[in-house]
């Protein structure tokens, strides 16, 4: 029988209160690795309790101090890279690469943290009235909580949890019930650092326990990454419970390539955007717009490019592209091939039906390319989180961008371009928060915002960079004389 | 023969190469070159981790594992050299389809490093 893993409340390991346990299953294996409590709203009741209470010493500790705690964490996670790699190779699918290279961006999002004590400084004026001073302080705000997906499942709470402390607040971390294995890893870590009881808080779960999160008034703050309609429930649900909230949801991303693009470089660097972590990222290509001549040239090399791709298991080395996350998740990316198929696209690679060899049972689906897609079918408008690009034709580069437009979701787009000034009007007139110019994934690195506009983001302040810090304190304004 | 087709294929091979050759030359008595292989070890491991991001989805060809095997049973001074020709022929083979100018500068260092052992 698998273990069942416990949540991390008040500097201890402690059982859930829940009585149901979802399986923590290896997409590519079928192995049952552990098992994860649904828990309820009175373990997030208890996180919140020790939350509350490590915030009062915890804010009064000096933030240089809070930042050296973030120089010991880097230190551990560096140590336990491949530990924490390997974790989620076997949890959620993604190649061993992928992994690793998930790892980095979480250490980057450390790393960020380490510069609290600069970006935490405010401003004043002397003598803004004869004698009296006016200045402003930051301070931190209490108890904030994060709600996490399953495609990154250790870079995504590190994008919050790092700089929220070190700026002073308390934590709490809800993860995927899919992935929640690397999280626990990190937590071992965390508890490690000694740091005051209740300044980091795990509870495992799903729908219930996101709820709780969202409805506890002890909670200042959530921050979620998710699926827009999963967004939508929880700014609006946040919002009325008087919570500061950042929803970062879903995406269908394009990339329009024109024909002065240089086509061999383009495709190498689109493959990888639209295939890595088999496509299941809010950053993904999931529609690559061949403009004017480039469009033949573009579609002959993608599909020679993407059947040669090894799919199999992530902890084999050599494996370029792992699994989905669940059979649900297979079933629902055919099941979108088809449907693209019955509104009129041709299937120019077809990833359904995907084995490998030795893992017969394993979650596979392998590159798949649909040709002929406009702009009214599903393909073209809904996210598939899964390793399918969509190719369409479009006879100008203003044809492109209105196609872009078009689209309710805002998170990323691409050009790929020689001349300035398409490059120039694209990122202008494109209504997506994350732009990438000869880059097929724009992630932005940890000091920068994390873009994302219409149904891909609702909230005033990004996650990552300077916007996380005016989301993790608040101003204080201080006026002041000395009589 | 499993290939080595990937970024981290090729510097994990590195880092089993480098830990093989640490145990080798401890067996032989050599504790420097033991020291040595193991700070290779070390330097490999830490590029694998920072360089990571860098790497594209593109497969790289014409690399097989099966092409650079030590032979570690024999310690004498012609096998020291022949262990040492095989990972000098091995880096100089790989470094310049890592097209990660950070991890290349290290698979070209160890091959230097090896090269002057043979």
């Amino acid at each position: 029988m698998a273990r069942k893993i416990k949540n991390y409340i008040g500097g201890q390991w402690v059982e859930s209160s829940a009585k149901t346990y979802t399986p923590v299953t290896n997409p590519a294996t079928c192995e049952v690795l552990a098992e994860c409590p649904e828990s309820t709203y009175e373990d997030v009741d208890r996180a919140v309790q020790a939350a509350q209470e490590g915030f009062e010493e915890w804010r009064r500790t000096p933030v240089l101090n809070r930042a050296q705690y973030m120089h010991h964490f880097k230190n551990l996670l560096e140590e336990r890279f491949e530990d924490i790699a390997r974790i989620m190779v076997q949890e959620n699918g993604k190649t061993i690469d992928e992994a690793r290279g998930e790892v980095r961006r979480g250490i980057e999002s450390v790393d960020f943290a380490m510069g609290v004590p600069f970006l935490m400084r405010a401003d004043g004026v002397e003598d803004i009235s004869s004698g009296i001073d006016e200045y402003t302080i930051r301070q931190p705000v209490g108890v904030f909580a994060a709600i996490t997906p399953f495609n990154f499942p250790m870079m995504v709470p590190l994008w919050f949890l790092p700089t929220a402390i070190t700026c002073g607040n308390t934590y709490i971390v809800k993860p995927s019930p899919q992935t929640p294995l690397s999280m626990e890893l990190v937590y071992e870590l965390l508890d490690e650092l000694d740091l005051p009881e209740g300044v980091v808080n795990l509870v495992h779960g799903g729908k219930d326990a996101a709820m709780a999160v969202m409805e506890h008034p002890g909670i200042k703050g959530v921050s979620f990454v998710g699926s827009s309609p999963v967004a939508k429930l929880v700014y609006e649900t946040c919002t009325r419970n008087g919570k500061r909230v950042q929803a970062q949801g879903g995406a269908k991303n394009y990339i329009a390539v024109m024909p002065d693009a240089d086509m061999e470089a383009s495709v190498k660097n689109i493959m990888g955007a639209a295939y890595g972590c088999a496509g299941q990222r809010c950053l993904a290509a999931a529609v690559v717009v061949g403009v004017g001549d480039a469009y033949d040239k573009l579609r002959a090399e993608l599909v020679k490019q993407a059947r040669n791709l090894r799919v199999g298991y992530g902890l084999n080395e050599g494996t370029q592209m792992g699994t989905v996350i669940s059979g649900a998740a297979k079933e629902r990316i055919e099941n979108m091939i088809k449907r693209g198929e019955q509104e009129g696209a041709k299937v120019a690679l077809d990833g359904r039906g995907k084995t490998v060899e030795g893992f017969e049972d394993g979650n596979f689906v392998g590159p798949t390319i649909l040709e002929d897609v406009t702009p009214d079918m599903t393909v073209a408008k809904e996210e598939i989180f899964g390793p399918v690009l969509s190719l369409m034709k479009a006879p100008d580069f203003d044809s492109a961008v209105d196609v872009i437009n078009r689209s309710h979701y805002g998170n990323a787009a691409s050009i790929f371009t020689s001349n300035g000034k398409y490059a120039r009007e694209f990122q202008y007139r494109v209504q997506a928060g994350n732009i990438g110019v000869n880059i097929g994934v724009a992630a932005p690195s940890a000091s920068f915002p994390f873009g994302g506009q219409k149904d891909s983001f609702l909230g005033d302040l990004h996650g990552q960079g300077e916007d996380s810090i005016d989301f993790f304190t608040d101003r204080k304004i201080v006026i002041e004389r000395w009589i | 023969m499993s290939s080595l087709n990937t970024f981290g294929a090729i510097l994990t091979y590195a880092i089993e190469l480098e830990s093989q050759l640490r145990d080798y030359y401890q067996a032989a008595g050599h504790s420097d070159r033991a020291r040595e292989a193991d700070k290779r070890r070390a330097k490999l491991e830490r590029v694998r981790r920072e360089t990571v991001l860098e790497i594209t989805l593109e497969a790289i060809d014409g690399l097989e594992a099966g092409n650079y095997s030590l032979n570690t049973a024999d310690t004498s001074s012609e096998g020291q050299k022949a262990v040492e020709a095989t990972a000098a022929r091995f880096y100089a083979d790989v470094a310049p389809k890592i097209n990660v100018r950070e991890a290349q500068r290290a698979l070209e260092r160890a091959g230097r490093e090896h090269a002057e052992l043979v």
